[in-house]
C-alpha cells in the first residue's frame, strides 16, 4: 500500500480510503455568503451597572450625612477652653446673660443657643483674665511705690 | 538634566522660603508665652485657674459684649486688638509646692528678642511680682505678668497691643467681680 496518497494524494489511492473520502466528502465545508434573517433586529443592551453603583453611593453618603448631624450632639463641639478650675465668678449684669437664664418664649435652634452659650463663657473667662492682670498689674504699681520712694518725691518737689 | 547652578539655586531659595515663613510665624507667636511647662503644678494646687483664650474665642467673645453698656464697650475696645489671652494661676496649701525651676520655663522666655522687664518687686512677705513688655516698635505688642509668693504662682500672658494705663484702671470698676486670688493681707492695705 502506497501511504503518499495519504499525505499529498499521489501515488495509486486506496479502494477504501476513496470510499471514505466519498462518504465524508458531503460533509466537506461549503463556502455561502452570510444571510442575516430580515425579522431580526440589532437591539443595543444598554449597561445601567455604572449608574446604580453612582446613585447607590450617592445615597449612602447623604444617608450616612444625615445619620451623622441627628447623632452629633452640641456638646460634642464645644471648643476646648481649657479650665482646671473654673473661676468663681459672679454672674455679671449683662443683658445676654439674663436672657439665658430666663424661660425663653421661643425655642432657640440649638446651634444658635450653643454658640450664646460658647460667648458668654469666652466673656466670662476674658473678664476674669482682665481682672486678674489689672489686678497684679496695680499690685505691682504699688508695690514700686515704697515709703521712702514717695519722701524723696516730696523732698524732690 | 538639572546644572550645579540650578540645583543650589533652588535649594537656596528653599531655603529663603523657609526662613521667612518661620520669621512670619515666629513674629505671629513671639508675645505668646508657653505655659504648658506649669500644668504639672495643677496636681499640687489646692486652686488652679487655666484659662486659653485665643484669636478664635476672643471674637467670639467679642460677640457677647453689649454695644449698649459703656464699660461693656470700653473692655471691648481695651481688647479689640488682642489676639489673645492666658492664664495660669495656682494656690497651695503650704510653701514650697512650686520650685524656682518651674518659674525660670517662664522667665527664660521672657529674656527672649524684643521682652523688656518693666517692673521687678522683690519682696520676703510678698513675694516677687515682674511685669514683661513685648515692644514692636513704641506700641506694646504683648504683656506678661508674672507674680510667684510662697503659695501662689501667677502667670498671666496678653497677646497682641493693650493699653496699660487702661487695663490698670479696670480693677474695681465695671462690675468686674472680686475674685479673691489676692491675699487677704494685700486687700487690706488696699483699703488703708
Amino acid at each position: 500500500m502506497n501511504e503518499d496518497y495519504l499525505w499529498d494524494k499521489s501515488g495509486e489511492p486506496d479502494p477504501q480510503i476513496q470510499q471514505l473520502e466519498e462518504i465524508l466528502g458531503t460533509l466537506r465545508y461549503q463556502p455561502k455568503p452570510l444571510r442575516i434573517p430580515a425579522g431580526l433586529s440589532a437591539t443595543r443592551r444598554r449597561k445601567y451597572f455604572p449608574l446604580l453603583a453612582i446613585a447607590a453611593t450617592v445615597a449612602i453618603a447623604v444617608l450616612s450625612g444625615g445619620v451623622w448631624l441627628q447623632l452629633r450632639s452640641p456638646e460634642a463641639s464645644i471648643p476646648a477652653v481649657a479650665i482646671a478650675s473654673p473661676p468663681r465668678v459672679n454672674p455679671l449684669p449683662n443683658p445676654l446673660m439674663s436672657v439665658s437664664t430666663q424661660p425663653p418664649v421661643r425655642r432657640k435652634p440649638a446651634l444658635v443657643r450653643h454658640n450664646t452659650e460658647e460667648a458668654l463663657a469666652a466673656k466670662q473667662q476674658l473678664m476674669f483674665a482682665l481682672r486678674l492682670a489689672s489686678e497684679k498689674l496695680n499690685s505691682a504699681y504699688r508695690r514700686t511705690q515704697t515709703p521712702n520712694q514717695i519722701k524723696n518725691q516730696h523732698k524732690a518737689g | 538634566m538639572k546644572t550645579l547652578f540650578q540645583t543650589k539655586l533652588g535649594a537656596l531659595l528653599t531655603g529663603v522660603l523657609l526662613l521667612g515663613t518661620s520669621a512670619a510665624v515666629a513674629k505671629a507667636q513671639g508675645s505668646k508665652l508657653q505655659l504648658s511647662t506649669l500644668d504639672h503644678l495643677a496636681g499640687k494646687a489646692s486652686r488652679s485657674v487655666d484659662v486659653n483664650i485665643d484669636e478664635r474665642l476672643m471674637r467670639i467673645a467679642l460677640k457677647a459684649f453689649s454695644d449698649e453698656d459703656a464699660d461693656e464697650r470700653a473692655v471691648k475696645k481695651l481688647v479689640a486688638g488682642v489676639k489673645g489671652i492666658y492664664v495660669k494661676s495656682y494656690e497651695f496649701e503650704t510653701d514650697d509646692q512650686y520650685t524656682t525651676a518651674d518659674v525660670e520655663t517662664i522667665r527664660v522666655q521672657l529674656r527672649g528678642p524684643g521682652w523688656t522687664r518693666l517692673i521687678n518687686v522683690q519682696s520676703k512677705k510678698e513675694g516677687n511680682l515682674e511685669v514683661y513688655l513685648l515692644m514692636n516698635g513704641e506700641q506694646v505688642g504683648g504683656l506678661a505678668v508674672l507674680g510667684a509668693e510662697d503659695r501662689q504662682l501667677v502667670v498671666v500672658n496678653i497677646v497682641g497691643p493693650v493699653d496699660l494705663e487702661k487695663l490698670a484702671k479696670l480693677e474695681g470698676q465695671f462690675g468686674i467681680p472680686e475674685l479673691g486670688i489676692e491675699p487677704a493681707k494685700t486687700k487690706k492695705n488696699d483699703e488703708k
